[in-house]
């Protein structure tokens, strides 16, 4: 019975995107079961690799769950490489109607049999629920592991690790350009924190004293930042094409850091412990009077503003930061279960379902994928170094 | 260009006449300003006093060797009554012209998240600049420079590592 609903749903949804909450919402314990046995790939590892990533992507996207018995969607085809190029072709059926949900081919080079996989699980996901998908995304983190504090980028399955940034300094606080092709970050590279921006030597802001947290609005035109040029650190708005500054607050007594953009444009949401501790508000990007936007814990700080209208952020609660999620229209509020660990520095993935944090355990930070719906924890990135700071692309 | 340069100067004259004119009361710390300790998270910074406009070109690095950092309590950018004559020291080695000027390095422990504690180190090289230019230092020979909870001089993870974290050092160029 549950199965025929849930097939049903299914098939609203390739119908029509809105339909589609009830599937991951309200089915809850019912995950869509995917089968890829029918799935040819060659003997060579791009195949091989390709089809491996696609199943654990679609496993991690957590509205699938890959099994080889009969399942409510099938995905057939095959892929083949040579010449250092390969060859995919995907069709995904829902079993039941027989009907054809896509039909694609993809062509790549063999080195990019992992971002291939992740290409096509996003277009699975979209086609059987009509959400976006994560597994193309980007996360930039920082990790200590040379010794230095450097930029690193890996895929959202915390694979594919590349060092960005050689400059033998300190990143703090990493983020992304509303396109996802550069990141904005604070480095020490010419002795004072300076913001930089990837692929630009000349920095974003290099005022005297703090220039730290920059991030740069939706329409890529202006940049928060917070500056201690007038003589305290205050959140500024900059222009990227003019650089004139406009000083947001004025808090003689506080500080100000962390802000980030709301998914309009229209509003910037910060940490300032202006009350005697460190909470989130939010201004107008006009300024004005700042509202507060949270009371409870000890700590708020490090919001991230999702396009799905929630701000992520590092709460401070019975000595242990957890990670809460508010919507400030609507006023509610939610604290996600997390073990006896620290975890911070929340980032929403491009899915607008998964969290990206930092999990801190015996004072050993690795990075972790936390699902606000239902599925479990997963350790993305861990071992031996610090990797911490983490920041999805769109 | 010009204008900003001369708002710069009028600004660094303004300051000092500011301080010569408060000389006689700024000459000792005040226990009101710099010795409550009734604040939590307070900070005593006196009057919003600019920084240099661009930190390029100024000088990046300078002696640590010559003076004794300044502690801070937890989440605190108050310099102490205890801690005041350290800067006191520094101010009169600065008012001898025996070198150009100083960076203050503001540091904090590891706990609370990174991009506050940039805030918090900054706040605490700002209280210890302006302590220095109400001793007749000249504002632009202080720059600050915070590193939050980037270089720890303790790694260790408990009250007595933190206690050490929490400073402000001078680097004399």
């Amino acid at each position: 019975m549950r199965r025929w609903f849930l097939i049903g749903c299914i098939a609203l949804a390739s119908a029509s995107a809105l339909a589609q909450r009830a599937v991951v919402t309200k089915s809850g314990e019912g995950k869509i079961k995917i089968n890829l046995a029918g799935y040819r790939t060659g003997n060579d590892t791009a195949s091989r690799t390709f089809l491996s990533v696609l199943k654990a992507d679609l496993n991690r996207s957590g509205y699938f769950k890959v099994t080889s018995a009969k399942g409510d969607l099938n995905v057939v085809g095959s892929c083949v490489s040579g010449g250092g190029n390969m060859k995919a072709e995907c069709q995904l059926y829902q079993v039941n109607s027989r009907k054809r949900l896509l039909g694609k081919s993809y062509t790549t080079t063999t080195t990019d049999a992992r971002g291939l996989a992740h290409r096509v699980a996003d277009e699975i996901v979209y086609a059987a629920t009509g959400k976006k998908g994560m597994a193309s995304g980007k996360i930039a983190i920082v990790s200590s592991r040379t010794g230095r504090k450097e930029l690193y980028v890996c895929d959202m399955d915390g694979k594919n690790i590349r060092q960005i940034t050689k400059d033998r300094s300190i990143v703090v606080g990493p983020g992304w350009m509303p396109d996802g092709k550069n990141i904005v970050y604070t480095s020490y590279k010419r002795g004072y924190p300076n913001v930089y921006m990837t692929g630009r030597s000349k920095p974003l802001s290099s005022h005297g004293g703090l220039n730290a947290s920059g991030a740069v609005s939706p329409d890529g035109k202006s940049m928060a930042v917070i500056l201690s040029r007038d003589g305290n650190p205050e959140l500024y708005t900059k222009s990227l094409r003019t650089g004139r500054l406009k000083r947001m607050t004025n808090t003689r007594h506080g500080n100000e850091a962390s802000p980030c953009w709301s998914p309009d444009g229209n509003h910037i949401a910060y940490v300032s412990d202006t009350s005697g501790k460190p909470q989130i508000y939010i201004i107008s990007k006009s300024g004005g009077r700042a509202q507060r936007l949270t009371s409870t814990g000890s700590e708020n700080v490090a919001p991230d503003w999702g396009t799905n209208g929630y701000i992520v952020y590092s709460s401070r609660v019975g000595g242990r930061y957890r990670i809460a999620m508010a919507n400030p229209a609507t006023k509610t509020l939610r604290v996600l279960e997390t073990d006896w660990a620290d975890y911070e520095d929340p980032s929403w993935a491009p899915d607008g379902r998964h969290i990206v944090c930092s999990r801190t355990a015996n004072y050993r930070s690795s990075i972790y994928l936390l699902d606000t719906l239902k599925d479990s924890p997963v350790a993305l990135l861990a071992g031996s170094v610090d990797w911490y700071s983490p920041a999805c692309s769109p | 260009m010009n204008m900003k340069i001369f708002k710069f100067l009028f600004f660094v004259v303004l300051t000092v006449s500011i301080t010569t004119l408060t000389g006689c009361r700024s000459k000792r710390p005040s226990a009101d300003l710099y010795g409550s300790d009734n604040m939590y998270g307070g900070s005593i910074i006196d009057d919003d006093i600019q920084l240099n406009p661009d930190n390029m070109g100024l000088p990046m690095d300078g002696d640590r060797s010559l003076f004794a950092p300044v502690m801070f309590a937890y989440d605190s950018s108050q310099v102490n009554r205890e801690e005041a004559a350290k800067v006191e020291a520094v101010a009169k080695y600065l008012n001898k012209g025996k070198a150009q000027g100083v960076i203050v390095e503001g540091h904090g422990d590891e706990r609370g998240s990174r991009e506050y504690n940039l805030a918090l180190g900054e706040r605490r090289a700002l209280a210890v600049r302006d302590y220095l230019i109400s001793l007749g230092v000249e504002a632009s020979s202080v720059q600050t420079k915070s590193l939050g909870e980037e270089m720890p001089e303790n790694m260790g993870h408990d009250e007595g590592a933190w206690r050490m974290n929490r400073r402000g050092v001078f680097a004399i160029y």
